[in-house]
């Protein structure tokens, strides 16, 4: 029948109903096709390079993504008058800021929706990564991409708050205040303070800072007061691994270029997984895995990075020093395929400071008694170093290792180790941080050794694909303002020493000892002791500040915390600068609410590749406003204004709060002299702004001054406006082997970091140190080597310290080498590098190594507790691992309850347990569970009400359950009663409108930081978190969260732990530390003095 | 003459109308009767118009029991009603912007209501066949103005749009729903429209060779 006469469908023609009638119609109206056409939108781009050019971020238009799921243009066309139910078009201005999540300070930038300025309303709709950061290439991770769920958090603190008169702290009921009474009340406390004047009343105001995430300006505020009060959350984070690199390199860490390295080498899973500087690292890490590097993981525990590894080698916790001598053994004594040596002898030979340790006859008599060497060596030339190294290391066997790290059976992997670590040759990028150098006794060992076998392959160098030094790569300048004040100089660095943050039992900490301020504030004994022989330690705080800081419950011994901060005759009047709610809020007079990544100002520069680059963390509503045109009424509060204006809240921050603060509060009439460290020179009858300030700091960095002031001619802050638009500048790129550049000299002046130093003040030493004078000590400035002058490392030779010269100077001589206890005999004369969890201490099986000390990729400690998007994807995800036969042979099976008992093996005291869900694995080591300690918020009520104010707030409601609680001041218990309810959402709606989908139940961590005593090393001070546990199956009322501490007992484990292991100051010293090495804001020579009488 | 061809164009454009209609969603009680009542249209049903199955059925029920059931098998569930099914070589349809059939939409200002046509692509043979309907209509009124010139381009579309799309796909899909079809209502209905376009497709290749020109001015 093909094909029909045309004519039959001539009938067509005749239809009754026209065809109009009949067709569907799905051809949409002109107006909404041109909609199309007429824009530069399209279903399919191009590229997904989805950053628009710098040029155009004042003003970027981009389809909403809510109202897409409509179906997108090709449905409804773009928006406008003729076309009204089209899709949303937003008019972006695109603010860079920095995440202040973790330290790695990875660009965003805040998208911020400018369609409703007119109307006061401004939202951030999204946070993506800055291309322009050059660390972090416009990547981020899960938390970079959760800060809209922070920001918009529908529990956030929305104003100031104060403690209800009346009430005593932990009652939990709150007034609401203004910033400006809140403000009085703070600064006219701390005046009276200050005003006293005497040394005791320098110690009395203490910031306690959380991450700090900027470079400098926090440091300055104390310093600016004349006291000595700066105090951070170090030691329970980073003290041993700080520790391990300043005996190498007097540097506070070190910085791999994992771009370049042919292996990594990573001890525990930080920098991969989490940490410094996470994503930035692992994006480097990936480049290099992907042209070919292998990499190695040293953690008992699976993490991802191991599981992806070209090698997971579980060594026992706290052991990885043997496994690192033992790598040093076989370098010194064996030879490469070609007959060579393994050891780089040209670069050891010239920048190592075994020459101080061969002339030190005294010493390496020393090194004879301690068993380390047979005899002293005759003679003190390189070579007869190299034999004394070889002897020294020549026990580290791998039967010792073996034995020592725990991995029978598993053999082949030390020489598939060797395998990938030589041929690597001096290109291997190691970062020695987090679980194996904090989480023990001894930790900074693990470190310290670490560094050894990279540096004797020449990988110590800083060269490409080595391993350079952090401050090389690091810019500091955020409290470098002062030009744009009226003082127009730093503030002086004070005379006192405050003992609650550098107590004298640990002058070598690696820094404050902050997590143990309870102990010590509440240990009257201790006060009286120290006392007596002539220190002036308050009895009290009058103000005591932590920022972004929850230190009651991310420090170990929260109960003993919970103590002190309800002492009012302790802690006398306190605020909590905090984003969030917080267990510590609770027990603080105020909480006033700060910014997270887009709500701050802050400078900071990350080191993650081996470049100088800054980024700059901004109030970004702040800024999108200031754009648009907006002024605000006082330029010193701008961001508070800008952030109550256009919809955040109350919130503030602290570059605006302390200068206000300072200025009109606490020095109103300038009679302290503190007021004019932030008095603005451009208008002295105010403070400082935010590109006042900004704008004289930044412009320390010459190469950023001479672009910007380009780029922004006329300007009135042109370096502020530079960092304002792009968020990121990148100083200096290659920065390589910086030691070995030439000492500067014109003449007449040696030239040594900016300072010069006349030819006829500097003497060179026999090791060819040039040594200068600096106030009543000395200080080198540079090494002369082979007859050529370099500016040479941190240290006091300016070489790398095998040899740690000062440590035997400071009560640790059998410590200044590398070493480990090498048998069984060693371990009680070593007991300060031996693990308090080595596997001697197990004894039963159901004895277990705690591994407490990771992160989970997308948590942080506290900070990210309200976060919907971060709650998701971490919950129910920190059960304890037990290794699967372990988990057998204890008839414990996935999803029980288990009651973790710790104890600790100095006393054989017992703290308590915490109630934990077990997840039997094969991804961790037998014998050693793991349990991070990031889980376990809790909360005593769902909400609070504030009088006079509509709505109640919510109290973490969206990331921790609510708790029964109860402490006698000896015993503390903790029962969970219920999982998660959001609360009702009265701001932020729009983006909470989502709420009634949690799942989740929060009931899968338990406060174990809470049952944890006080294990300070004694060396590095850092808080030793891993434990001993003895596991057994949960009974019918433990409950998953419970927990039940003896915090007396706790106590008594701190109490041995500085008495037995400490090597405390006495009269026979002379300093309160060794003035070389960093203590963040260093108090004067004078403050250093420490005269005192041995009672 | 003129008038033969206004006629034919009106012919062109009812019947589009009505196949794309019908191809695209289920008929309706109200289409049904006019099927049912106008000779000319049903006509073109001629299985259908003596089809025992729907004699003494109310037409609700023959839609509900029957018709509805046949258009879900054809073309929702069991055949593939989109040309990118049929010219791909990997047989996935392209519901993104990549559809080259889209683009063509898009470069004459065309939009699809995608929801309002119940489908998933542009490319669908009933949207393809209203975009024809709509070329027609367009065309039909150029006839009126008197506008030959545009008459001819829209002549020239149509025949690309038949040539590059429709007639590549659409008979072996028709032919499908023919062999599949459980009723003589959808089995008239591939029917007429195979016919109708190869047909339609003859007649605008006759108007290619007077460049697209009416047959008035070519004679």
């Amino acid at each position: 029948m093909y094909l029909q006469s045309r004519r039959t469908f001539l009938k067509g023609a005749a239809f009754s109903v026209a065809g109009v009638a009949i067709a569907k119609g799905v051809f949409a109206t002109d107006a909404a096709a041109e909609s199309i056409t007429s824009s530069k939108f399209t279903n399919t781009p191009d590229s997904i390079s989805f950053y628009p050019d710098v040029s155009e971020w004042n003003s970027f238009k981009e389809l909403d993504g809510t109202d897409w799921k409509r179906g997108g243009i090709e449905r409804h066309g773009v928006r406008s008058e003729d076309n009204p139910d089209g899709i949303q078009v937003n008019d972006y201005t695109i603010v860079p800021t920095v995440c202040s999540n973790c330290e790695a300070g990875c660009g965003l930038t805040a998208w911020v929706n400018t369609n409703e300025f007119e109307k006061g309303i401004l939202t951030v709709r999204k946070y993506m990564g800055n291309p322009l950061h050059t660390g972090s290439r416009g990547r981020n991770c899960a938390k970079g991409y959760a800060v809209t769920s922070q920001m918009y958090d529908p529990d956030r603190i929305p104003f100031p708050i104060k403690r209800a008169p009346g009430s005593k702290r932990g009652e939990g009921k709150w007034v609401r205040v203004t910033w400006d009474e809140a403000m009085s009340a703070i600064g006219k406390k701390m005046h009276d303070t200050l005003a006293k004047g005497d040394e005791i009343s320098k110690k009395q105001i203490m910031y306690h800072v959380g991450r700090p995430n900027e470079n400098g300006f926090g440091p300055r505020v104390p310093q600016s007061l004349g006291i000595d009060g700066y105090n951070s959350h170090t030691n329970i984070c980073s003290a041993g691994a700080r520790e391990g690199t300043i005996q190498w390199a007097n540097d506070d860490r070190n910085s791999p270029d994992w771009a370049g390295a042919d292996l990594i080498f990573l001890q525990s899973s930080h920098a991969a997984d989490a940490g410094h500087y996470f994503q930035q690292s692992a994006g480097y890490i990936a480049d290099a895995r992907k042209r070919g590097a292998k990499m190695v993981v040293i953690d008992p525990r699976m993490s991802n990075s191991a599981g992806m590894a070209d090698l997971w080698i579980p060594a026992w916790p706290g052991t990885e020093a043997a496994l690192y001598l033992y790598l040093a053994n076989r370098i010194l004594h064996e030879k490469d395929r070609d007959g060579t040596d393994l050891v780089d002898h040209a670069y050891i030979k010239e920048w190592m400071n075994w020459d101080r340790l061969m002339a030190n006859k005294d010493y390496l008599k020393k090194m004879v008694g301690y068993g380390y060497i047979s005899k002293v060596p005759t003679g003190d030339s390189y070579e007869d170093f190299i034999e004394l190294a070889k002897e020294l290391y020549a026990p580290y066997t791998k039967e010792m290792v073996v034995r020592e790290c725990k991995l029978e059976g598993m053999e082949y992997k030390l020489d598939e180790l060797w395998d990938l670590f030589i041929p690597a040759g001096a290109k291997i990028a190691s970062y020695l941080w987090r679980a194996g150098a904090i989480g023990h006794r001894g930790g900074w060992m693990n470190t310290r050794a670490g560094f050894l076998p990279l540096a004797l392959r020449g990988a110590m160098r800083g060269d490409i694909g080595g391993i350079g030094m952090h401050h090389w790569h690091e810019i500091s300048v955020a409290g470098k303002g002062d030009k744009a004040t009226v003082a127009g100089e730093h503030p002086k660095p004070t005379d006192a020493w405050n003992e609650l943050a550098w107590p004298p039992e640990y002058p070598l900490s690696t820094y404050e000892m902050g997590f143990m301020l309870p102990q010590l504030m509440m240990d009257d004994e201790w006060l009286e002791k120290w006392t007596k022989r002539g220190l002036k330690i308050p009895k009290s705080l009058s103000v005591y500040v932590p920022r972004m800081h929850n230190p009651l419950w991310i420090n170990p011994d929260g109960f003993r915390w919970m103590e002190a901060l309800k002492r009012e005759d302790k802690f006398e009047l306190t605020f909590n600068l905090s984003p969030t709610w917080s267990e510590t809020n609770w027990y603080c007079d105020y909480v006033l609410p700060v910014g997270l990544a887009g709500e701050r100002n802050d400078q900071q520069s990350t080191p993650s590749k081996p470049e100088q680059r800054i980024e700059f963390r901004q109030a970004v509503l702040r800024v999108a406003a200031e754009k648009a045109g907006w002024k605000p009424k006082d330029p010193t509060r701008a961001t508070l204004e800008a952030h109550a204006k256009f919809g955040l809240g109350e919130v503030w921050e602290e570059s605006e709060f302390w200068p206000n603060l300072i200025f009109h509060h606490v020095d109103p009439d300038g009679s302290l002299g503190v007021g004019k460290y932030w008095a603005s020179k451009k208008d002295p009858s105010r403070c400082v702004s935010v590109p006042e300030w900004f704008d004289e700091a930044l412009s320390l960095l010459p190469k950023l001054k001479s672009a910007a002031t380009k780029m922004y001619k006329g300007e009135e802050y042109p370096v502020y406006s530079y960092i304002r638009d792009h968020g990121a500048w990148t100083e200096k790129t290659d920065v390589y082997k910086p030691q070995e550049e030439e000492l500067e000299f014109d003449g007449t002046n040696y030239i040594a970091h900016g300072k010069k130093y006349p030819k006829d003040t500097v003497t060179k030493d026999e090791f060819g140190a040039l040594w200068v004078k600096d106030g009543e000590f000395k200080k080198s400035i540079g090494v002369d080597i082979d007859g050529k002058l370099h500016e040479g490392f941190h240290t006091l030779s300016k070489k790398l310290e095998f040899f740690s010269e000062w440590l035997t100077e400071w009560k640790w001589p059998e410590y200044a080498v590398p070493i480990y206890p090498r048998n069984e005999g060693e371990y009680k004369k070593m007991i300060h590098l031996v693990t308090q969890v080595h596997h001697k201490e197990m004894k039963a099986d159901n004895e277990f190594a705690l591994n407490t000390i990771y992160r989970l990729p997308y948590n942080i400690h506290t900070r990210s507790v309200n976060s919907k998007h971060l709650m998701e994807i971490s919950q129910n995800h920190n059960p304890i691992w037990i290794y699967t036969k372990d988990a057998e042979k204890l008839g414990i099976k996935r999803g029980d309850a288990v009651k973790v008992q710790i104890e600790d093996t100095l006393t054989g005291i017992q703290s308590g347990y915490f109630v934990a869900m077990a997840v039997p694995t094969e991804a961790t080591r037998p014998g050693v569970l793991a349990c991070s300690h990031h889980a376990g918020r809790w909360k005593l009520q769902d909400s609070v009400k504030i009088p006079g104010f509509a709505h109640s707030l919510g109290i973490m409601s969206l990331g921790s359950p609510k708790v029964e609680m109860t402490n006698d001041g000896k015993i503390g218990t903790m029962k969970t009663t219920e999982g998660i309810h959001p609360h009702k959402a009265w701001q932020f709606k729009e983006y909470n409108k989502d709420l009634d989908f949690i799942w989740w139940d929060g009931l899968s961590g338990a406060w174990q930081n809470a049952v944890a005593p006080l294990h300070p090393d004694p060396v590095a001070g850092n808080h030793g978190w891993h434990q001993k546990v003895i596991l057994s199956k949960g009974g019918p009322d433990d409950k998953i969260g419970n927990i039940y501490v003896n915090y007396e007992n706790n106590f008594k484990v701190y109490k041995e732990w500085r008495d037995q292991l400490a090597r405390p100051l006495d009269a026979s010293d002379k300093l309160r530390r060794p003035y070389h090495i960093k203590r963040p804001v260093k108090p004067s020579q004078k403050a250093y003095e420490f005269n005192i009488k041995d009672v | 003459m003129q008038e033969d061809l206004k006629k034919e164009q009106l012919a062109r454009v009812n019947i589009y109308a009505l196949i794309s209609r019908l191809l695209m969603t289920e008929v309706d009680e109200d289409l049904l009767k006019l099927i049912l009542k106008d000779k000319n249209i049903l006509s073109f049903f001629p299985v259908f118009k003596d089809w025992k199955k729907r004699k003494g059925m109310s037409n609700k029920d023959l839609i509900e029991r029957y018709l509805n059931v046949d258009f879900t098998n054809l073309l929702l569930l069991h055949l593939i009603p989109y040309e990118s099914f049929y010219t791909r070589e990997d047989q996935m349809m392209e519901t993104g912007g990549d559809n080259p059939v889209q683009q063509l939409y898009n470069d004459f200002d065309f939009r699809v209501e995608l929801d309002t046509a119940r489908v998933m692509a542009g490319d669908h043979i009933g949207v393809e066949l209203e975009f024809m309907y709509k070329l027609c209509e367009a065309q039909m009124k150029a006839l009126d103005d008197g506008a030959e010139d545009v008459v001819a381009q829209i002549a020239e579309i149509e025949y690309n749009f038949l040539k590059e799309h429709l007639v590549e796909w659409a008979p072996l899909f028709l032919l499908n729903v023919k062999n599949e079809a459980g009723t003589a209502f959808y089995f008239d209905l591939a029917n007429f429209a195979i016919e109708f376009i190869l047909s339609d497709f003859q007649y605008l290749s006759d108007l290619k060779k007077n460049n697209f020109k009416t047959k008035e001015e070519s004679e």
